[in-house]
This record gives structure tokens, C-alpha cells and sequence, in this order.
């Protein structure tokens, strides 16, 4: 009986300890979902199911600064691409009170619940990355132009070859991924257009963005064992992928040039090394998180909502020349 | 001419005994047949480039990391139970002698510590198991949440890099044009197949995975060996996981993390190929080249991914189907 009495303790203890450990720093809300007004706190409810992403890490810490900075009373909750946890922890922040809802880095697709539980609540949404096209989930969802990633990085092999008609591109996607879906088809697209013949005959899907690097470096592997220097150029989505495909080309003493979309340190670095990584893209996560909030601030003063609900923004294409300059995405903060 | 059909009664019966013995002989060797038919589909789809040099080197070195890693879900699965954080404890092992050489340590120090840590989680989960008699399922699922846990504190949630090149040489330098990992995974095959096949700790282990009580009673130490396969297993999979940070030249807390699932599918081919339907290590290389093959060929052949999925699936579930019809017949 005093064993279980102890075990029965010790349970107790290590769940508040737990609960103390898990809960958000800047205290528990309080209920009610009225607008912030006079000296009540800012409410904010931030969540993020890509918190283990390096971009998804960067932005948990920026948020919670900018909470401090500004005196919001910010829950954050961090969903680790698990949306059955993720989503009804937000729906119970969302029920406690709240003045505006801010998603960073979840497909709209994903959070059907939330945005229900927000509408319901009368709270609007804020989001950063959070969707490729306009939705009536958010008030504003700020992400980066898919068009022009795919303008840029096509550029970068239409320079490096000579031309795009009659080269050999393999463009490697991965269909979970909103932004990577969307650039992934319109790389497609813009290659065909341009004369380009698409390796495979369609786009190759990576299955796992945790294994997408030894996944790209078999898929090119096994694509270059069947057709020796069949292949002028890779088109990757992300950058893990592409460093995966970089290696293989490496391996296969193939000339194939291969772009990525992130500017991770190690793409950076691959890029300088001058191999077969040829380029990369940076999304300007700061200055994008800069504006949200300056939104998020316009709305908290004075009710102002945005005025269209989609942004999106230039992003810069990475070389050679200028990647010494970039300060990589998972160096942010 | 006389026909079979004219045969005398004695000969029908013959012929009825040898079709079942043909019948037996597929259902006995069926993965083994179904590896070579593998092979002779991709090699007459494509027969410029499945079975060239290149090609085959290109298979080898694509599951050489896959078979370390399924050789140490071998050993555990000998003993009866199975290891759902042989991928985890690969990735942390990775992980952990990356940040090592990122911060300076010398080579053969990281690495040795890299194996320090895959031995700790399969000693670990020998304790777990074999002392405070948690089920395999939920001690493994639990310590691979953990160690995952552990990868992502050791890398911050990024991607290690910029190893020096005589680490990376482990993974992606050649001898006579074979990949280095080729070559650790042959020798890690061969030390623990003579391991099960010849030795005292081995037959002990086959002992326990037929009948555990009948091993106690018969003097084996049940707790020490499964507690021992654990260990191996883990100090194996950290073994995998460094040489698969120097094959990539980077480490991250998820890397390679499907190979526990494949591993555990390589393993179950396997115990189809020997007539008592026990793990084994032959059969476990079996199982891992028609995983290989499987993957190689179907890229080769510019099959879409999501269905190579599904025929990975369907493999797996006719080879585990095949292995109850051959325990039945026992």
C-alpha cells in the first residue's frame, strides 16, 4: 500500500513538474476571447507543426522574443508534425481567450479545426508560410513567390547551360509539402515550356522529407547508372533533397548542375565549393516575420485588418557570387 | 509413345510426389526464387545497365548501410524479440560523433564514442527487457523516442556538417572501385553470421528465440543472452549510422529512419529462406537485396515512387505470408 502510495507521489510530481516544464512562459491566458483593450495583455495564440525544422526552431525563439518585446501574452504551441496533438491543444488555447490567432509554417489544409475554432471565437489569423494561394482561413498569410523561385533558379541553369531547350532536367518534389508541391509542378511547367525534356517523363517524388537526402541521391543514382550523363540539370525543391542529388552527380562523375530552395548553411557551402550545387534560394523569413507583426500591431491598436488576406514576397536567388553575403536559414537565431 | 498418362499407378504416384516436392522446394526457397526472378525481370527490362558494373556497385552501396542495420535487427530478432530503435540509435550515433569531429575531437575518438553511445541505448534496452521484463515493443518504441529526443538536442534540430574528408572517406572512399561500406558491411555480416552459426552466445540466442522457458530450464542464462543481443544491436546500428554521416557527409536527428522499418522487413524475408522460419543472417542478406534490387530496379525503370511503395508492401506482406504456410507445414 506505501509503495503505491509512493508510486502514486511520484507520478503526481513528475506530471506537474511536466505540465510546469510544458506550459508557456509568458503565464496562462485568461479566459474569454474579447479584444485586447486598456491594460489587458495581448492575447496571442502561436502555433507551428514544423517547430523541428531548422526555419520552424528559428521562428518558435523569434516569436517569443517579439512577444516580450511588444508585452504580448503569447502561448506557443509547438505541434512536432503531429496535427491529432497539435490541433485540439490550440482549439483549448483558443477557448481559454485569445485576440489573435498566428500560425507559422502550417498548411491551412492541416488546421480545418483551428480555423473553425477561430471563426467561431470571432479571432482573427495571422499566418507566415502558411499556404501557396489566398484562403479565407487568415486575415494575412505572408509566404514567399513560388513563381519566382522557379523564375530564378531556372534562370541560374539557363545560364549555367547554354539554353534550356533539348537538356535533360530531373525535377525531384515532395507532395505533402504545399510550397514544395506547387514550386515542383511549376518548375515543371516552365521546363516544358522551355524546351527542356523532363527526366522520367514526370516530376520524381521524395516520400520523406527526413529521408529526402538518401532518397534524391538514390533516385539520381539509379537515374545515372541506367543513363550515363543522361542528365543536364536537377531541380530540387528544398535543399536537403538537393544536396543528396548534389552528392550523386559527384559520385556518378556526371556534369549535371542542381538547384535547391532554403540557403542552408550546408547548400551555401556546397555552392561555394564550386561542385555541382550550383544554386539555392533564400526566403526572407526576418523581414517577413517583420511585416506579420507590424500587421498584428495594426490590428491591436486600433481593429485595422489587413487589407488582402495573401502576400508574397520576392525571394533572392543564391550563386557563387553572393552567397558569402547570405546569412543561411538555419543560422538565423 | 507412352504418355504420363499411361504410366502405371506406381508412377503416378511418383509424379504426384514429386510435384509436391516441387511444391515444397518453391514454398522452401520462394524468396530466394523471388530475388532471382527480380533479377532476371529488371535484367530483361533493361538489360544495357540492371546487371553492368556500374549498376551493381550502385546496388551494393546503396544497401550497404541497410544491411549493418538488419544485421543487428537480426540478432535481436534470434533471440525472439525485435528493436524498434535500431534507426534512432543509428541517427544519434551519427549525430553524436558529427558534433564531435565539428568541435575538434579526433577521429578515431568520435567514433569510438559514437559506439560508446549505441552501446549505452542497447544496453539500455537489454535492461529494459531482459531484467525488468518490459515487452520489446514498448521498451524499444519508448528509448527510440527518447534517443530521437537526445539527436535533435545533439544537432539543435539542424543538419551537421563539414566533417573532414578522412571521415567522410569512410563512407564514400573506394577500394579496387567497390565503396568502403561495401566492405563493412560484408565483414559485419560475416562476424555476426559466425557469431550465430559457431559460437556458445549464438546458439545460446537461437536457444531463447525457440523457447525461452526450455532454454531456462536447459541452464541457459535467458535474461544475459537477450540482454547481450540488445547490446549488439545497438553497438551494430551506431556502427551503421556513423558510416551513414560519412557516406553523406552530414549527420541530422532523423537520418536514415527508414532503415529501422526496412531492416525489420529484410529480417522477415529472411526467416523465409531457412526451413525452420527462425531470423538469419543469410536470409536477412537475402531479404536485403530484394529490397535493393527492388528500389534500383523499379527507379531504373522510372516507376513512380508511391507505387514502389505499395509493391514494397505487397512484397513484404507474400514473404510473410509464405513464412506462416511453411511454419503450418512444419
Amino acid at each position: 500500500m506505501r509503495t503505491r502510495f509512493k508510486a502514486l507521489a511520484a507520478l503526481a510530481a513528475v506530471a506537474a513538474l511536466t505540465l510546469a516544464g510544458c506550459s508557456s512562459p509568458s503565464g496562462e491566458p485568461a479566459p474569454g476571447g474579447e479584444p485586447a483593450g486598456g491594460d489587458e495583455p495581448f492575447k496571442v495564440v502561436a502555433f507551428t507543426s514544423g517547430n523541428q525544422t531548422p526555419i520552424g526552431a528559428w521562428w518558435v525563439k523569434a516569436m517569443d522574443a517579439k512577444a516580450k518585446e511588444l508585452g504580448w501574452d503569447m502561448t506557443m504551441i509547438q505541434g512536432d508534425f503531429d496535427f491529432q496533438k497539435m490541433n485540439p491543444a490550440v482549439e483549448s488555447a483558443i477557448g481559454q481567450g485569445a485576440d489573435v490567432v498566428v500560425d507559422g509554417y502550417t498548411d491551412f489544409a492541416s488546421i480545418g479545426s483551428i480555423v473553425t475554432a477561430a471563426k467561431d471565437a470571432g479571432i482573427p489569423m495571422f499566418a507566415i508560410d502558411s499556404g501557396t494561394e489566398p484562403s479565407d482561413a487568415f486575415v494575412l498569410n505572408i509566404t514567399t513567390d513560388q513563381q519566382g523561385i522557379v523564375d530564378q533558379t531556372l534562370g541560374a541553369f539557363d545560364k549555367a547551360l547554354g539554353g534550356l531547350a533539348g537538356k535533360t532536367v530531373m525535377v525531384i518534389g515532395h507532395d505533402p509539402h504545399a510550397g514544395i508541391r506547387l514550386r515542383a509542378s511549376l518548375a515543371e511547367k516552365a521546363l516544358k515550356a522551355a524546351g527542356a525534356e523532363i527526366a522520367n517523363g514526370e516530376i520524381q517524388k521524395v516520400e520523406s522529407p527526413a529521408t529526402g537526402r538518401t532518397e534524391a541521391l538514390k533516385l539520381v543514382a539509379d537515374y545515372l547508372a541506367a543513363h550515363p550523363d543522361g542528365l543536364d540539370a536537377i531541380w530540387v525543391g528544398w535543399d536537403d533533397a538537393a544536396l543528396g542529388a548534389a552528392q550523386a552527380v559527384k559520385e556518378a562523375g556526371s556534369h549535371a548542375v542542381v538547384s535547391g530552395v532554403d540557403a542552408t548553411s550546408e547548400a551555401i557551402a556546397g555552392i561555394q565549393a564550386g561542385g555541382a550545387f550550383l544554386a539555392t534560394i533564400e526566403q526572407p523569413w526576418p523581414s517577413i516575420l517583420d511585416d506579420l507583426i507590424k500587421q498584428i500591431e495594426a490590428y491591436r491598436a486600433d481593429g485595422t485588418l489587413p487589407s488582402n488576406n495573401f502576400e508574397a514576397v520576392q525571394a533572392n536567388l543564391v550563386t557563387k557570387d553572393n552567397a558569402a553575403s547570405i546569412t543561411p536559414s538555419d543560422k538565423l537565431g | 509413345m507412352a504418355t504420363p498418362a499411361s504410366n502405371t499407378p506406381t508412377s503416378t504416384v511418383s509424379i504426384s510426389a514429386g510435384g509436391r516436392s516441387v511444391g515444397r522446394l518453391l514454398l522452401q526457397s520462394g524468396t530466394v526464387v523471388a530475388l532471382i526472378l527480380l533479377i532476371v525481370f529488371f535484367f530483361a527490362m533493361r538489360p544495357d545497365v540492371f546487371l553492368t558494373f556500374t549498376n551493381v556497385r550502385n546496388i551494393l552501396y546503396q544497401v550497404s548501410i541497410l544491411a549493418i542495420i538488419a544485421g543487428a535487427q537480426t540478432v535481436v530478432m534470434v533471440v525472439g524479440d525485435f528493436d524498434l530503435s535500431v534507426g534512432a540509435t543509428s541517427a544519434l550515433a551519427g549525430a553524436v560523433t558529427g558534433a564531435l569531429l565539428i568541435g575538434g575531437v579526433p577521429i578515431p575518438m568520435a567514433i569510438i564514442v559514437g559506439l560508446i553511445v549505441g552501446l549505452l541505448i542497447g544496453v539500455a534496452n537489454g535492461l529494459l527487457i531482459a531484467y525488468l521484463r518490459l515487452s520489446a515493443f514498448v521498451a524499444t518504441l519508448a528509448t527510440m523516442t527518447s534517443v530521437i529526443g537526445l539527436a535533435y538536442l545533439v544537432t539543435e534540430g539542424t543538419t551537421l556538417f563539414n566533417f573532414p574528408a578522412e571521415f567522410n572517406n569512410l563512407g564514400q572512399g573506394r577500394f579496387l572501385e567497390i565503396p568502403l561500406p561495401v566492405y563493412f558491411a560484408i565483414v559485419i555480416s560475416v562476424v555476426l553470421w559466425l557469431v550465430l552459426r559457431f559460437t556458445t552466445a549464438g546458439r545460446r540466442w537461437y536457444a531463447t528465440g525457440g523457447n525461452a522457458e526450455v532454454s531456462r530450464l536447459s541452464g541457459v542464462n535467458v535474461k544475459r543472452a537477450r540482454f547481450i543481443a540488445f547490446s549488439v544491436a545497438g553497438l551494430v546500428s551506431a556502427i551503421g549510422g556513423i558510416l551513414l554521416a560519412a557516406r553523406l557527409g552530414s549527420a541530422s536527428a532523423v537520418q536514415g529512419e527508414d532503415n529501422m522499418m526496412f531492416s525489420v522487413a529484410a529480417v522477415f524475408l529472411g526467416m523465409t529462406v531457412v526451413r525452420s522460419g527462425v531470423a538469419n543472417l543469410g536470409g536477412t542478406m537475402v531479404g536485403v537485396a530484394i529490397i535493393g534490387v527492388m528500389s534500383n530496379g523499379l527507379n531504373i525503370l522510372g516507376v513512380n515512387a508511391y507505387v514502389q511503395q505499395v509493391l514494397t508492401g505487397l512484397i513484404i506482406i507474400a514473404a510473410v505470408t509464405l513464412s506462416s504456410l511453411k511454419t503450418r507445414e512444419r
